[in-house]
């Protein structure tokens, strides 16, 4: 059995799922098997920022409660430069993954490192917010919403930079090709997902 | 010795318990001295809190579920011989962390049924307090600890782990993959799965005892309980964890590894009933994570989301934890009963010779079921004081959801028409579910009208109700897949006569211990409430000695499955006949399922039917259809 196993031998980019000793199975789907995990993936964590909003719904709008609590202040400005920041981020991994697709070695790491730069930024950014804004989740449920649902993402903002920072290292190290990208591919729409759910969390909690 | 410690395995695991614990300590410490908060270091509740998750982490980092993502974070080689052990060699093969769906299925079952069996004991300790009016064994706080541990894990720890078990270990097989699509994050499911039981069970020992608010840890009640709530908080995030990651994983598999021929038409229904399962945990699941996440902010870090007290001036909401809460539980109830109605159907078609009568109407009213499942959560809330103009949508859209449920009980019944039956153990299980789940059904039906509900509210009807439907249900069906797929999954048959007994014991005792509850509902005898008035004495003595006569016809069911595992006769590969992929490779399979991946040809359940095929095997040299009654070799065990 081990010697079955040990066939497999190295193992490179994108190759998460690989398949040392079975057969390989039968692909009776066009879709990418770690792409469909992703989308999936990305389904629960709508879910769970969808339960963070029902409480935002209940406390803000079925109970009818002044948003934000009397006495405090969101600061839109400094949120919404923040936005920005993130929402490039995603430009810049994008510009990323062209790169690898065109076999643009030096653009990729380059990308990568700036959109793990922009995003660890945000979150800097964002506890800085957290440190000055003046109240705390004890203080109201308002409050606590405001830090729930700011709080949630930023838990994603900081797993999404774990993972972007495996792909930056290993872009570094070489890994990834023109034909084989699908480890940048993946975590990308993670990114993009995160991005997407800011610009969300954003509208409602700050905006509206 | 540092050898020992450093390849993955129990001995790191223990050590990294140990770096858990400190770290835990550590930082509650230094985050605590940071914000000037009193005794920084000495904080028994925080440091508590922490190491409870991070504990179960540490040890799994220790076992080495995380290994391979390791290395190829780093970019470095992964190796192969990391932990891709596949396939049990011995019985220590199953107390490593294994990437073979063979291996991790009989894992789940396992390790769920050692939670059946403890849940089943605080039962019967229940039981024993509840056989006459008046205080006997245990104090009422206790008790309230008892009924909750209990209900937590049969329902997390048991029923639907059992479910992804035994759908692990046969689903890739019916529909002709060699494994699931991640195999590695499907060891990391179970992993997660013996910590979160393990946090419920050690609840009792918390100062001010296990977490005593019902499974539904309904808020403010929760926030305000002694430390053991957080040890449920907690545990069912790793259990909700671990459902998540193996349903992803049951839809990538279902979606992307069917084998040549196997369009969606054609898959058993067991594939089926696991694909709409896993819709509903992939979409509710988070829901209830969410709910504890609240509780556990509330408790934790002074967040107010429950703070409802008007006086306080904090604006929580209260009723927010009851929707968010049943909008996964009621989902729940179907992730509860959907694989067994899988199984069902399996069994049914096997044992009567008969196709599955309306076999796409039965894959429809799964789905039907699915989308159903997310409109009826309030009809848990008639009492709630929630806003009244929610409550007859919900009782009609949960009189609707009876309809699904109804076509696949017609469904069955016509399946039975006529049909040759083999009463044997699955068979008999499996109309036994017929039956006591019917009765379930109709106590459903009639709890979703909300005079009725708000009558028998919080009494012994819903106690009632839920044991018609999970245990007459969902355990029913689940005593069917495992006797049926026995011999498959350990190449031994069990004893067919302690499998009658079993059941009879268990379908007489279980009616008598829980019909009565009915009556002591309407009768107004409260749940969950450990003394009860002298008028209800009589039923609940009946109810308990039936009980105690259940709990011990489970002890048939162990000794079944243990002597016959080790000392039953070879099974041959298709004992029963049957045309599903599983049946036509060795029992147990080969270790890589198939030498040749099948064709699927036609329909699963063509019984009856002369000449009709469902896979062929491309290379007939090497894997025919082994014919009813050869005996096959097991390769992996012995
Ligand atoms: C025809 C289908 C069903 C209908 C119409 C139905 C209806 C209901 C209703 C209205 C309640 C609320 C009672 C109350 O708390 O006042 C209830 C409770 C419950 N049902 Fe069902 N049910 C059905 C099937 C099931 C199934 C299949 C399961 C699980 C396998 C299940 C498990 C439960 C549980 C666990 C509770 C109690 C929750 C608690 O308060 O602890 N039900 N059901
Ligand atoms: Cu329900």
């Amino acid at each position: 059995m081990e010697a079955v196993s040990s066939t497999a031998g190295l193992h490179h980019a994108g190759e998460a799922e690989h398949h040392h000793g079975p057969p390989a199975a039968h692909r009776s789907s066009r879709v990418d098997p770690q792409l469909l995990g992703m989308l999936l993936f990305i389904i629960s964590e709508i879910m769970v920022f969808g339960a963070f909003f029902t409480a935002y719904f209940f406390i803000r709008v079925v109970d009818g409660n002044p948003w934000p609590a009397e006495g405090t202040e969101l600061p839109k400005l400094i949120a919404g430069v923040n936005t920005a920041i993130l929402l490039s981020s995603s430009i810049t991994l994008h510009w990323a993954l062209e790169a690898i697709r065109r076999g643009n070695r030096a653009a990729f790491k380059a990308g990568m490192a700036t959109t793990f730069l922009l995003g660890a930024t945000f979150l800097f950014v964002q506890i800085n917010e957290y440190v000055h804004i003046g109240f705390a989740p004890s203080n109201s449920a308002q409050a606590s919403v405001f830090y729930g649902l700011t709080g949630l993402h930023g838990a994603h903002v900081a797993l999404g930079l774990m993972i972007l920072l495996m792909v930056t290292v290993r872009a570094f190290r070489g890994h990834f090709s023109p034909e084989e990208h699908r480890g940048v591919e993946v975590p990308g729409i993670y990114w993009h997902f995160v991005d997407v759910m800011w610009v969300i969390v954003y509208c409602t909690v700050y905006l509206l | 010795m540092t050898a020992k410690l450093r390849a993955p395995g129990w001995y790191r695991a223990a050590l990294f318990i140990l770096l858990g614990l400190a770290f835990s300590y550590a930082l509650v410490g230094v985050v605590r001295t940071l914000m000037h908060y009193p005794d920084a270091w000495s904080d028994g509740n925080a440091i508590t809190t922490v190491s409870l998750i991070a504990i179960p982490l540490f040890f799994l980092v220790g076992l080495g579920c995380f290994d391979y993502w390791f290395y190829y974070a780093a970019g470095r080689p992964t190796r192969a011989e990391d932990h891709s052990s596949h396939g049990a060699t011995s019985w220590k093969a199953y107390f490593r962390v294994n990437t073979d769906h063979k291996v991790i299925g009989i894992q789940y079952i396992c390790v769920s049924f050692f939670f059946m069996f403890l849940g089943g004991l605080i039962a019967m300790l229940m039981r024993a307090e509840l056989a006459q009016p008046g205080m006997q064994f245990v104090d009422s706080a206790t008790f309230n600890g008892l009924f909750s541990v209990h209900a937590a894990l049969l329902i997390f720890l048991f029923v639907i782990p059992v479910f992804a078990g035994i759908a692990n270990y046969v689903l890739p097989l019916m529909i002709g993959a060699p494994d699931m699509a991640f195999p590695r994050l499907n060891a990391l499911s179970f992993w997660m799965l013996p910590m979160a039981g393990l946090l419920l069970t050690a609840s009792f020992f918390a100062p001010g005892g296990a977490f005593a608010s019902g499974w539904t840890a309904y808020a403010p009640l929760s926030t305000d309980m002694p430390l053991g709530q957080v040890f449920f908080t907690i545990g069912v995030q790793f259990a909700g964890a671990s459902s998540i990651a193996t349903a992803l994983n049951f839809l990538v598999t279902i979606i992307t590894m069917r084998a040549p021929g196997m369009s969606f038409f054609r898959m058993p229904l067991l594939v089926w009933a696991n694909f709409s399962t896993s819709l509903l945990v992939v979409i509710a699941t988070p829901f209830v994570a969410a709910s504890q996440f609240f509780v556990l902010l509330d408790r934790a870090l002074g967040f107010n989301f429950f703070d409802a007290f008007v006086g306080s001036g904090k604006n929580g909401s209260v009723l927010m934890y009851q929707h968010v809460f049943w909008f996964y539980s009621h989902p729940a109830v179907y992730i509860m009963m959907l694989p067994g109605f899988g199984i069902v159907s399996e069994v049914l078609s096997v044992k009567a010779r008969k196709p599955i009568f309306g076999y796409r109407m039965m894959a429809f009213s799964l789905l039907a079921i699915v989308a159903l499942g997310f409109t009826v959560w309030a009809h848990h809330m008639f009492v709630s004081g929630m806003q009244a103009w929610i409550r007859v949508p919900m009782m009609i859209t949960t009189a609707i959801i009876a309809v699904p449920t109804g076509i696949k009980i017609f469904s069955w019944l016509a399946t039975l028409w006529r049909g040759v039956l083999h009463l044997d153990t699955p068979m008999l299980f499996a109309l036994g579910f017929l039956t006591t789940f019917t009765l379930g059904g109709i106590s459903g039906v009639m709890l979703s009208m909300i005079p009725f509900d708000i009558y028998v509210s919080d009494t012994y009807f819903i106690v009632a109700h839920i044991h018609y439907v999970l245990f007459g249900g969902s355990l029913f069906t689940i005593f069917a897949g495992i006797y049926y797929w026995f011999p498959k999954m350990t190449g031994r048959m069990y004893d067919e006569r302690l499998g009658k007994i079993h059941f009879w014991c268990t379908f007489v005792f279980f009616n008598v211990t829980f019909a009565p509850m009915h009556l002591l509902g309407l009768d107004g005898m409260p749940r969950r409430v450990a003394d009860y008035a002298e008028q209800y004495a009589t039923l609940n003595l009946l109810v308990t000695i039936a009980s105690f006569a259940l709990g011990l016809s489970m002890l048939v069911f162990l000794y079944n499955m243990v002597a016959s595992w080790r000392g039953g006769p070879r099974a041959a590969a298709n004992p029963w006949r049957a045309l599903t992929l599983e049946w036509q490779v060795s029992s147990p399979p080969p270790i890589f399922n198939f030498d040749a991946v099948p064709t699927v040809v036609g329909g699963p359940y063509e019984y009856g039917v002369p000449g009709a095929v469902h896979g062929i095997f491309q290379s007939p040299t090497e894997a025919k259809p082994t014919p009813a009654g050869s005996v096959a070799t097991s390769p992996t065990r012995e």
